[in-house]
This record gives structure tokens, sequence and C-alpha cells, in this order.
């Protein structure tokens, strides 16, 4: 009587020892997934960070025109409106002055 | 309004990204994306703003998980509105990186270009249509200029045309206004170093209310100038009270209709803003015909629209500024060494100024993601010992491409909500 009480407490969740290392690895596969997982998140990020800078480069590429100073209708804003770059009108409506912001402002 | 704020000027939007308390987990995944430590909260407790040091760059926003900040101006119903107003123009001004985004939005593969769908959906919705990248070309012809005037003045020490004073190098450039910001609020002895030329989105607001009355045939009272921006920051840029030039010029030249002044930019809506309005328009972007701009304020170049990626400025610029100075064109027009997602590119230019005829050589840096890159750069040009003329900045990683405006994609708000209904608790 006295060995079987002592068998029912050595082993009181019916584990045998091929479980245990079984779900061992299981629970160590679960601790692993944040790493992979934070892995894949970054990596997507690139991956659509990448595609967008692609679509925009092959908008220059397909462009007939790809320097701005060869923009007709820049030119052409400049002779009928804006006079020429860092002209008296550009400086006014097209530059502009900057704000100390350490001070406080109200 | 925090009554705190003392960075603002009186009518800006004081800080455009708030937090919702409800949504926060006080998980501090937004910490690492802001670039000033503007976030505040200890870990597991619900984070704040501090609208002081904020940039307004929506970097937190479209990184947090949960979806907990959020944009405190949304003029989307109101930029509706007006579209309804017969008597009203309202003139969207589209950025380079909203035609690789807003795709996404409607189900087409990231990265995808949809100049011609974007311009369909915007006519159908009743927009004019400036391209951003028009106004992109005149930045460099202005920004061009002015890089040429300091280089040509601190090298051969010429005087300026007009008798105005020239800024000293190395130039920065200023498109970016979550970059302006940091200069402003942080590091003010660099102010001169700013290239004084306006952000395209300012510019283009200028030139429609100015030199548009003639292409549109409406006087500046009747345009509505809407900014479509991937940045949230272009919000606040839009408030900026000096903003307001074509309304100045047109007073001074008695073309103003009434006293009331007018901003240069009226409102911004950013890519997802206006996939919202195109939704609740119940117009399918991916479903709807190319068409093209319909003005010549909507002619742009190569250089224009590559201002979006890191790099695209700088690019833009040096095939101009080359041109310029050595009456040849850059060949090849691409400029490799500062595209990519490298930290801080840098490079060096060797060419002939045909006005001196001497031999100059021109060092360029391009810095994106301010979190990370910016310290080292802006310490070695205040003490001096910069090694470079003319240096790009973006704050957001990758350049506007990846704005805080943008469709949230990744790791962003999004995946949360994307996984949410797979399990059984939602």
């Amino acid at each position: 009587m006295e060995k079987q009480s002592y068998q029912y407490i050595e082993n009181p969740l019916h584990v045998t020892r091929r479980e245990f290392i079984t779900i061992g690895g299981i629970v160590a596969a679960f601790l692993a997934l944040p790493a992979v997982w934070i892995k894949m998140v970054t990596s997507s990020n690139n991956n659509y960070i990448l595609a967008r800078t692609k679509g925009l480069y092959r908008d220059d590429e397909k462009a007939s025109i790809r320097v701005s100073h060869a923009n007709k209708s820049v030119a052409r804003y400049y002779k009928e409106f804006g006079g020429e770059p860092l002209g008296h009108l550009s400086h006014e409506l097209l530059h502009t002055k900057y704000i100390n912001r350490t001070k406080g402002l109200s | 309004m925090n009554v705190a704020a003392k960075t603002y000027q009186k009518g800006e939007i004081p800080g455009v990204i708030a937090i919702k308390a409800s949504a926060c987990k006080g998980c501090d995944a937004c910490k690492r994306h802001c670039p000033t430590g503007a976030i505040t909260g200890s870990f597991g407790a619900t984070h704040s703003v501090d609208v002081d040091s904020c940039l307004s760059c929506g970097q937190c926003l479209i990184n947090c998980p949960f979806g907990a900040p959020y944009e405190t101006s949304d003029t989307v119903d109101e930029v509706i509105a007006r579209l309804k107003d017969r008597n009203t123009t309202v003139v969207g001004i589209i950025a380079p990186a909203v035609r690789v985004a807003i795709g996404e939005d409607f189900g087409l593969p990231a990265g995808s270009l949809v100049t011609g769908k974007l311009y369909g959906s915007m006519k159908k919705a009743g927009f004019e249509i400036l391209d951003n990248n028009f106004a992109a070309d005149l930045t460099i012809m202005e920004e061009g200029t002015e890089f040429i005037v300091r280089a040509r003045h601190a090298v051969f020490g010429e005087k300026s045309e007009h008798g105005a004073e020239i800024g000293p190098l190395p130039q920065f450039t200023s498109c970016c206004p979550a970059w302006v910001r940091l200069v402003e609020t942080k590091y003010p002895t660099l102010i001169p170093n700013l290239s004084s030329a306006k952000s395209p989105q300012q510019m283009a607001g200028t030139v429609a209310k100015t030199y548009g009355t003639k292409v549109w045939g409406k006087s500046a009272e009747k345009i509505y100038t809407v900014g479509i921006m991937p940045c949230t920051a272009k919000k606040l840029e839009a408030s900026r009270p000096e903003f307001n030039n074509a309304y100045e010029y047109n007073k001074k030249n008695g073309r103003a209709l009434t006293d009331k002044p007018y901003p240069d930019i009226d409102t911004v809506l950013t890519t997802r803003d206006l996939s919202r309005l195109f939704k609740k328009l119940k117009i399918n972007l991916a479903a709807e015909k190319d068409a093209d701009g319909g003005s010549l304020l909507a002619d742009y170049t190569g250089a224009g629209t590559i201002f979006g990626n890191t790099g695209g400025v700088m690019e833009a610029a040096l095939r101009t500024a080359y041109a310029v100075l050595t009456g040849e064109e850059l060949k090849p027009l691409e400029f490799k060494p500062v595209r990519g997602l490298k930290g801080v590119k840098s490079a060096s230019v060797k060419l002939k100024d045909t006005k001196y005829n001497k031999e100059v050589t021109v060092n360029v840096a391009v810095i994106h993601n301010i979190a990370e890159n910016i310290k080292p750069v802006i310490d070695e040009v205040l003490s001096g010992r910069s090694p470079y003329h003319f240096i790009e900045v973006m704050n957001c990683p990758g350049g506007c491409i990846n704005g805080g405006g943008q469709p949230i994609y990744g790791n962003g708000s999004s995946w949360l909500g994307a996984i949410r209904p797979l399990f059984a608790w939602k």
C-alpha cells in the first residue's frame, strides 16, 4: 500500500518523459515566435518603403523631360509672371523667413 | 488647445498629433519612432504628446499597433462642402508621394504608380489640379539658384546682385516642415543655413492664388487650395500665419476684392484623408479611368517627382545646378550615391564653373529618419567642421513616401485591426 501512494505522488499529471520533452519543445517554439514575428514585420516595413521608392523612380524614368530647368510650364511661369529665380517677385512670393521658437512665443 | 504651448505662433495648429487615452496601451512602440522624444508617459501608463517638442511628423501615428495617435485637424467634410459649392474652384495640390501610395487604400499593391487614376478621381470629385511636382520644379529653380549664389559667394567672394544678404554654407533643404520645425525649436543658430525657398506646397498655394487666377480665370477669393500631402506636419505648415503671400501681393496690386485675408493653402488633406474623401463620394480610384492634369500647372518633370524619395531633392537640385554651372547636362542623370535607405548618404561632385573657369568640388549629404541619423551631422555643422556644402534632410525614414499621412501598412495601426476578426474574443 505504501508503495502505491508513493507512485501516485511521483506522477500527478500522468506526463511521460517523452510527453514532457514534446511540451517543452512547443513552449520553446512559442517563446521564439516574437523574434520571428518582429523580423517578419520589420522586413515587410522596408518592403513597402522600397516599393513606393521604386514607383517614384519609375515615374522619373518614363518622363520625357527629367530636369527642372527644362520644364516648359515653369519657364512660362517665369516669362509671363514670376520674372527670374531669386528675382524681386520670387523673393516676395516664393521665399520666406524662419522663426526662433526657443524663446517662447505667446 | 494646450495652454502651455510656447512654440507656436498665434493662428497655428498647436500640434497636429494627439494620443487617444482610451486606445493607448502604454507599449512604448511609438517612442522608438519619435524624432524628438516628445511622447511622455512611462511603460504601461497612458502616453501623451508634448506639443512644444512635437514636430507633427506623424511617425508615431503610422507605427502604433493600437491606432492610438490621431490627427487633431480633419477637414474632409469641409473640403466636400467646398467641392459641392459651384462658386468655388477647389484646387488639389498633389504631392509626389501620394501617387505611389493611395492605390494601397483601394486594394492595389504597394508602390503602384497611379497618377492618371488619381487625376481622374480628383476630377470626378470636382477638383482642379495643380501638381505639386510643378511646384517642386519651381522649388529647384529657386533653391538651386540660391545654392549657386551661396557657393559662389563662399568660394569666389561673389556679391549679391541686389545687395541682399547671402546665407552661409552648408545650405540645408527646407521642403520638410518637420525638419524646419526641428531647427526652429532646437537649433535656432542654424536658421541662416536653411534655404529661404518655401516648400513646394507653399509655393504652389501662392502660385495658385496669383498666377493661377489667370490660368483658371477665377479671382483669388474664389480659389480654395487643398494641399494633398503624405504628411501630417504639412497641416501645421499651412497654418503658419506668414503664409499669406498671395493675399499681400494681390492687395498691394489692387487685386484683392475684400479686406479679408486668405491663406496661401486653405487646408491640407493627408493621403489617408483623400482616400476617405473618395470613399465618401463613392469614387473607386482603382477602377477609375486615366486622365491628364488639364492645365500647365500640372506639367512636371522627372526631377520634380523624385522629391518624395529620400535623396530626391538633392538629385533634382544637382541635375539643375550641374547644368547651370557647367553648361552641360549631368550624365547619367541618375545620381545613384544619394539613393537608397542608408542613414547618412554623402557624395562629392567635381565640376567646372564656366563663369569663373575653375574646377570646384561640391560635397553633398542626404539624411532621412531624423530620429536616428541627424545628431552627428548637426554636431559637425555646429562645430564648423562639416565637410558638406549642401545637405538634404527629410524627417521620415525613406522620405515622404513613408510620411505620417500615408496609408498605414505593415507594422502600423492596421495590423492589429486586420488580425483581430480572426480571434474568437475580438
